[in-house]
């Protein structure tokens, strides 16, 4: 019996089964007349409803996974192990701190919670965000530079949007905004499109190769 | 070394400070630069000034902590906005912080009661649900299975009385979403444009907007209100001039600051090349 279960066809059969169920109404949902997807789309409607239970036992997978991994680091007393312990107290106290259990005083409304949340991971969150602008800067001045025909297309077309994304200049020069604005409109819309058909066909392929069985990384690492 | 050999490779710190300065210096006094109108801002205002009466609105935070510098301000502009509109406002998020930065630091701008509406009939805060974009179409089919209480009070959401009428994606009229990354746009599209017509606006960060342009041409999206400078613009176009207004000054000076230094180093790079040569 247990060999039976640890065929590889069941959980490719479970796949089709599952994907046709999300696909067939999402082209079909809106053709009245097609009385035999109602019954499809229902099913599929309760699936989307597992996958959300499903996905939010799974973050508790990952906390136990990061308790473990830091919990081993500290034992081991391993490189960088008081980062470690800062990462455990951290998580433990905002767990429990937002357990929804308002009647004990624990939850959204718990002033450790909103503390933590307002004087710790609010500003260290925008701080490590904030120092992107140092970054891109020093980068900008470092890499725009005209080296070749290429190289000076790049440099005049990103100080271009850089221009044209600052009121001082888009005030002083409205050439600027038309110019950025063009490229925005033209040369960035072609390419984003491209980018995208291109995505979504090979999202196809993907599909179409997982439904027949053909594409198995996604089971035990792709092995029978 | 000489003084146009130095141009071209100046030391990153003396970058960090310039940049440290003129980011800070507009902050501490601002300079009043001159913030022209454009159409991103033009276009923002307009499509929630054409919200119609009666209209059902979905608003989403779907951005991290993170993001707040560049997307908060756009987003207190725009709920601001729609509280002065006679509409229904459901706030929904598919990203785990989001509802956190609607709850800890949007409602303390924003008094929903200062401006009349009252919670559970005229707007409510069903907070976060997991599963990106499977929770979206989720929420499309099933509002209240999938979001079974609220954030706020941890009430059931069917008990509210601004979810008598409305069960699915189709008694919606318009998204407004503020957003950084994924789930975003393109879900909103999948499973709520393109199956229900849902119109849907979308405020994202500067680096995000290349990749709304197709959505925008194509007419999806009905309009995108990209980075801080046009969330300045828009301020200045509701009359609420804000944090956008206040760090607008700020981002003309970095960008000043970034030409500036992209033309010194090119002047010293080609100063030096005619010498190697």
């Amino acid at each position: 019996m247990s060999n039976v279960l640890r065929r590889i066809e069941i959980p490719i059969a479970l796949t089709v089964i599952f994907t046709l169920l999300q696909t067939i109404p999402y082209y079909f949902r809106w053709e009245s007349d097609l009385k035999l997807v109602d019954p499809i789309e229902q099913a599929s409607s309760i699936v989307s409803q597992w996958v959300l239970l499903i996905v939010a036992w799974s973050i508790f997978i990952g906390v136990i996974s990061l308790l473990q991994v830091h919990g081993k680091t500290v034992q081991k007393r391993s490189k960088g192990w008081h980062y470690s312990i800062i990462v455990l107290v951290s998580c433990i106290v905002m767990a429990i701190a937002g357990l929804p259990f308002a009647e004990v005083g624990l939850g959204i409304k718990n002033p450790v919670y909103t503390f933590l949340f307002n004087y710790a991971q609010s500003p260290l969150s925008a701080t490590v965000f904030a120092t992107i602008a140092f970054f891109i800067t020093s980068a900008a001045y470092r890499s725009f530079r005209a080296k070749n025909i290429e190289a000076t297309i790049v440099l005049v077309a990103g100080l271009l949007m850089v221009m044209s994304n600052a009121p001082l200049f888009t005030a002083t020069l409205p050439v600027v905004k038309t110019i950025g604005q063009w490229i925005y409109d033209v040369p960035n819309m072609a390419t984003n499109r491209a980018v995208t058909i291109g995505g979504a066909l090979g999202l196809v392929a993907l599909a179409i190769r997982t439904l027949l069985g053909r594409e198995r990384g996604y089971l035990r690492g792709g092995g029978d | 070394m000489s003084f146009v050999e130095k141009l071209q490779n100046i030391d990153r710190r003396w970058i960090y400070i310039l940049a440290w300065i003129f980011v800070l210096y507009p902050l501490i006094n601002p300079l009043g630069l001159p913030v022209p109108i454009q159409k991103e801002s033009t276009a923002w205002n307009k499509a929630i000034n054409d919200i119609p009466d009666g209209s059902v609105v979905v608003f989403s935070c779907m951005f991290s902590i993170a993001s707040i510098p560049e997307l908060y301000p756009m987003t207190i502009a725009t709920f601001s906005h729609l509280m002065t509109k006679n509409c229904k406002i459901i706030v929904a998020t598919f990203w785990n912080d989001g509802a956190l930065v609607f709850d800890q630091t949007l409602l303390k701008q924003i008094d929903p009661a200062t401006y009349g509406k009252v919670y559970g009939k005229d707007w409510i805060d069903l907070g976060y649900a997991p599963g990106a974009e499977t929770a979206m179409r989720a929420f499309a089919d099933d509002m209240v299975n999938t979001f079974p209480s609220d954030y706020l009070y941890s009430k059931p959401t069917s008990s509210y009385e601004i979810m008598q009428n409305i069960k699915t994606a189709a008694d919606v009229d318009i998204i407004v979403s503020f957003e950084s990354g994924t789930p975003g746009v393109g879900e909103w599209l999948r499973q709520w444009n393109t199956p229900y017509g849902t119109k849907l606006i979308v405020g994202c960060s500067g680096v995000s907007a290349p990749g709304m342009a197709p959505y925008l041409q194509s007419g999806q999206l009905n309009a995108n209100l990209p980075g801080l400078t046009s969330t300045a613009e828009y301020e200045l176009l509701i009359k609420r001039p804000a944090l956008a207004t206040a760090g607008v000054d700020a981002v003309s000076m970095s960008h000043l600051l970034v030409v500036l230094l992209v033309i010194l180093g090119n002047v010293g790079y080609f100063a030096t090349r005619g010498r190697k040569s």
